[in-house]
């Protein structure tokens, strides 16, 4: 099995995000520490847990608000209490501005295998109007570090398709990023939510909007150029020297059971999907009293099961089977666009398509 | 009751002046509705009026009332629509009286709509009492509005009562003059019968209830009748009067307003105008006036699902039970499907149906730009009509287009004269003369194209003389002109359901224009689209919609996979909107917005 750990605690929220995130403070974090020790053991106690895990992720949120010991002290309450197979791929989303080569050996010493470090941008002043803590020295930094703590898998989060006029440049903050010698690599288009400060300042005109035709040359650009490296796109955002995908994340689209753990975890579990309040507080509250904090359960249908694979699925490079489009005629519109690739009884989406894929499964499944 | 109490009157006032207000206090004075029972607007009932303020149905409702003198009248208020489109409703209501309240807003002033129905009031023979309403706002100027009226009517200020509907002040010495001044019907009750419909409404048990003035004679429960226009013969299963609720009687007589059922269950054989008149001793000669009603505007109105073209027809059936203006045909455009052309009476009129079948039918609906007949002369002499544009012969074939005309009325204050002239200009209309009312007041007289009137014309007035120009027309007949079809390609296929006639001279710009706002409209999708404006075979304007080419939710936060479904289910329901036009998706308000060029906004 997997596990999911939600940590939704960060030093400052940044300006494009629209998850709910809540300052680190230190009596909340422990509160929410032991709310959370409390939910792996009730969830410990379930049938299928045998076997141990096949991989543990934990995210945010920051969960480097954590210090490197007690991420190492969380992974080995999860060891006790589940067990890891022995080729368990653990990993911890990092900020830069955060731990020190001490924390990374902690980690390391823990088990921690895979540490995904969101740099976002290698230029100081689109890191500052992101509301990034850290600035480009502080990326290579904890790089370097990690790596000489021994962490053998690391990974680099970036973002493209930065507003206009703040000098954002994804290829070269890919060739900053290589120099690195990153395994993983996650290139995601900044989206503009409403309500987000960007959002605001782009609704005020402040900030003209992401242009979406340069973004995806960058993206475009960005590929060629990463496969000329020898990474491999193996799903839309993400990129890997041969062996070191995320396997984790590869069994959330691969539709395989995962349990999420924490407020607003997400879980596929004995196929229901399950979601836990998002509320920290009403978190904590619930499993004070003992209580399972799940407020959504629900069974999904053949259709549903279908379509989740047919969304999910399509992320990859893999894609999925061919037959699960059914009689749809719309995929070969779509490969004659160039959106879409057909060998040997499956589908996936080019790079082209990967840029459109919300529209290109939309269509798919509308059929 | 005495022929002599008898007081049978109308409101004549523009749209927001108070008409129904005034109403309301009537009823309520009278004591024909209980003040307890009294829902603001009691005659306007239809949940569509009572949203838009407007009338669209003519009541008719009884009341008794004592003034001071011993006497109780009978005062049989006929409530009239307050719009252009339904001109022709509006002088049958009037010609059931013999009276009209010339109800104007202080702080408004009399408007164009106003002004024409006031002189149809005074040709048609009524006293006509002029009254200032709303003399309770702090924004109304009754000196001047007094004026304006007293001017209009060429009678003495003094003549001209003030009221405030909303707050009852006057109204009942209004009711007074309203029973000294006007006449009591005449008529002989010993004649054959002769009835007027002045309007009808279908009753889904007890099929169409026509509302009537017994003008000659008498009708009574169990006569048989005759319709002399439509030639309907029917036996009356029921007479009766408005009170306001239906309230059945014995008979009604010479003078009365009220209602007759027949259990004729069809609209169309019992029309607006007809005469009825007793089967066994008919009337030798109809009530002067009766006119077949004749639509003037069209639009195709198609389901966005194909599979909802029964339920469209059936709604447009029942559309139709109750208003016999509507006209709709089949009709099959490459573009939409299959669907129906409609005629309307006017835009207002249009867009009544439009809502009521998307409200009240749940439809979900592409209507496209409307548009007028046109008469279109072949060169073998043939003359046909056109009520579609993608159906205008080759011109090969053609020797002349004519298209309808208005008589246009506008008023408005001098300071506007400017800005409304360039608006007529640019509207191919012609100007005629131009009179001052007032020093506040502009008449401006002018032809339009009604091709020019449906698209915007009255919202660009509006918006050129900053709300205060009013609008009245009536149609004038075909002229000719030099007019072209203008195609439009969308990737290539022409789109029937946007062809427009247009003047030869202003294709190119027009094209333009519609091509650069289907650009806008339609959203880009995973190729490029590009837009053509054609006249013929020839390209006039041309415009490219870009493939999108980004379009990607980033990230699944720690398995959360809810965004992407509900993202999903939004482009689904998206998807639903939109009209399939060989492989392009095009939304549905781009059919009818694409050819609005020059304004947004709805027309009233």
């Amino acid at each position: 099995m997997r596990l999911y750990i939600h940590w939704p605690f960060c030093l400052r929220r940044c300006t494009y995000c629209d998850f709910t995130a809540r300052t680190a403070q230190p009596r909340l974090m422990r509160a929410y520490a032991s709310a959370l020790r409390r939910e792996l053991e009730i969830r410990a106690g379930g049938p299928g847990r045998k076997g141990g895990l096949r991989s543990l992720y934990l995210g945010g949120g920051t969960p480097s608000t954590l210090s490197g010991r007690e991420v190492g002290e969380l992974v080995s309450l999860v060891g006790r209490l589940y067990g890891y197979r022995r080729e368990a791929e653990i990993s911890v989303e990092v900020n830069p501005a955060t731990w020190r080569e001490e924390d990374y050996r902690e980690a390391c010493l823990a088990g921690v295998r895979r540490v995904s470090i969101g740099a976002q941008s290698f230029d100081d002043r689109c890191l500052r109007r992101l509301g990034r803590l850290h600035d480009s020295v502080d990326v290579k930094r904890a790089a370097r570090e990690a790596r000489r703590a021994g962490i053998p898998s690391l990974s680099l989060d970036l973002l493209y398709g930065l507003p206009p006029g703040w000098d954002g440049n994804l290829r070269r903050d890919l060739e900053t990023a290589l120099e690195l010698r990153p395994q993983h690599l996650s290139l995601y288009a900044l989206t503009v939510y409403p309500g987000t400060p960007l959002g605001k300042a782009v609704g005020r005109g402040e900030v003209p909007p992401p242009d979406e035709d340069a973004a995806a040359e960058e993206y475009l650009e960005a590929v060629e150029f990463l496969e000329g490296q020898g990474y491999l796109h193996y799903e839309i955002s993400n990129f890997c020297l041969p062996g070191h995908e995320c396997r984790h994340n590869l069994a959330y689209w691969r539709r395989e059971e995962y349990l999420g753990v924490g407020a607003a975890a997400h879980s596929l579990w004995r196929g229901r999907r399950l979601r836990n309040r998002e509320s920290v507080l009403g978190y904590i509250k619930d499993l004070g009293r003992g209580r399972l904090p799940v407020v959504e359960e629900r069974r999904l249908e053949g259709a549903e099961v279908r379509e989740e694979r047919v969304m999910l699925g399509l992320r990859t490079s893999l894609g999925v089977p061919h037959r699960l489009l059914g009689a749809c005629h719309k995929a070969e519109e779509m490969e004659c666009l160039g959106l879409l690739r057909r060998e040997r009884g499956r589908v996936a989406l080019t790079a082209k398509g990967m840029l459109l894929s919300n529209a290109v499964i939309a269509e798919l499944l509308c059929a | 009751m005495d022929r002599e109490r008898i007081r049978n009157f109308c409101i004549i006032a523009h749209i927001d002046h108070g008409k129904s207000t005034l109403a309301d206090r009537f009823l309520e004075i009278t004591e024909t509705v209980p003040r307890q029972k009294m829902a603001d607007q009691y005659l306007d009932r239809m949940d569509l009026e009572r949203e838009r303020g407007i009338t669209i149905k003519a009541q008719a409702v009884r009341m008794e009332w004592s003034p001071r003198n011993g006497e109780t009248y009978r005062l049989n208020l006929i409530d009239t629509p307050g719009h252009v489109d339904f001109s022709y409703e509006v002088s049958r209501s009037l010609a059931a009286c013999e009276g009209a309240v010339l109800l104007v807003d202080a702080a408004q002033g009399v408007e164009a709509q106003t002004v024409g129905n006031a002189y149809l009031a005074v040709e048609a023979g009524l006293a006509v009492i002029p009254v200032v309403n709303k003399i309770d706002l702090p924004a109304a100027d009754v000196e001047g509005t007094t004026m304006e009226l007293a001017d209009l009517l060429g009678v003495d200020p003094a003549e001209v009562t003030g009221v405030s509907a909303k707050t009852g002040e006057g109204v009942e010495a209004l009711l007074r003059r309203i029973v000294e001044e006007v006449p009591p019907p005449g008529g002989n009750t010993l004649l054959p019968l002769r009835a007027l419909v002045f309007d009808s409404s279908y009753d889904t048990y007890r099929g169409v209830v026509a509302f009537i003035r017994v003008v000659e004679g008498k009708v009574g429960r169990g006569d048989r009748v005759l319709f002399m226009a439509s030639g309907t013969r029917a036996e009356v299963d029921e007479v009766g009067y408005f009170s306001p609720d239906m309230t059945s009687c014995r008979e009604l007589e010479a003078g009365d307003v009220g209602y007759i059922i027949t259990g004729i269950k069809d609209v169309s054989r019992i029309k607006v105008g007809d005469t009825v008149t007793g089967h066994d001793r008919p009337a030798a000669e109809p009530l002067p006036g009766y006119r077949e009603p004749k639509p003037m505007v069209f639009a195709g109105i198609y389901p966005v699902d194909s599979d909802d073209f029964q339920e469209l027809e059936d709604a447009l059936r029942k559309l139709k039970l109750n208003d016999a203006s509507l006209t709709f045909s089949r009709e099959n455009s490459k573009a939409l499907g299959f669907g129906f052309r409609c005629g309307f009476l006017g835009l207002l009129h249009m867009e009544i149906v439009q809502e009521r079948l998307e409200r009240e039918y749940g439809l979900n609906l592409v209507i496209t730009a409307p548009n007028v007949v046109y008469e279109v002369e072949k060169r073998n002499g043939e003359v046909v009509y056109i009520n579609n544009p993608s159906d205008l012969p080759d011109m090969a074939v053609v020797r002349e287009i004519r298209e309808p005309y208005v008589q246009a009325t506008i008023l408005l204050p001098p300071d506007y004269v400017g800005p409304v002239l360039e608006l007529v200009k640019e509207r191919r209309g012609i100007y005629q003369d131009m009179t001052y009312l007032s020093g506040r007041r502009v008449e401006l007289r002018c032809r339009l194209p009604l091709a020019e009137m449906v698209v915007d014309f009255y919202d660009q007035l509006k918006s050129r003389s900053r709300g205060y120009a009013s609008l009245d027309y009536e149609h004038l007949g075909f002229l000719p002109g030099d007019l072209v079809r203008l195609d439009i390609l969308i990737h290539g296929e022409p789109v029937d359901a946007l062809s427009s006639i247009v003047e030869r001279g202003r294709a190119h710009e027009h094209g333009k224009r519609v091509v650069s706002r289907l650009r806008e409209l339609i959203p880009r999708q995973l190729f490029d689209v590009p837009v053509q404006a054609a006249v013929g075979s020839r390209v006039v304007a041309r415009e490219t919609i870009k493939a999108r080419r980004k379009d990607v939710l980033a990230k699944c936060y720690g398995g959360d996979v809810t965004r992407k479904k509900k993202l999903l289910e939004k482009q689904k329901e998206g998807k639903k909107r939109m009209k399939m036009v060989g492989k392009v998706e095009i939304p549905q308000e781009a059919f009818i917005s694409a050819l609005r060029v020059g304004g947004e906004g709805k027309t009233r």
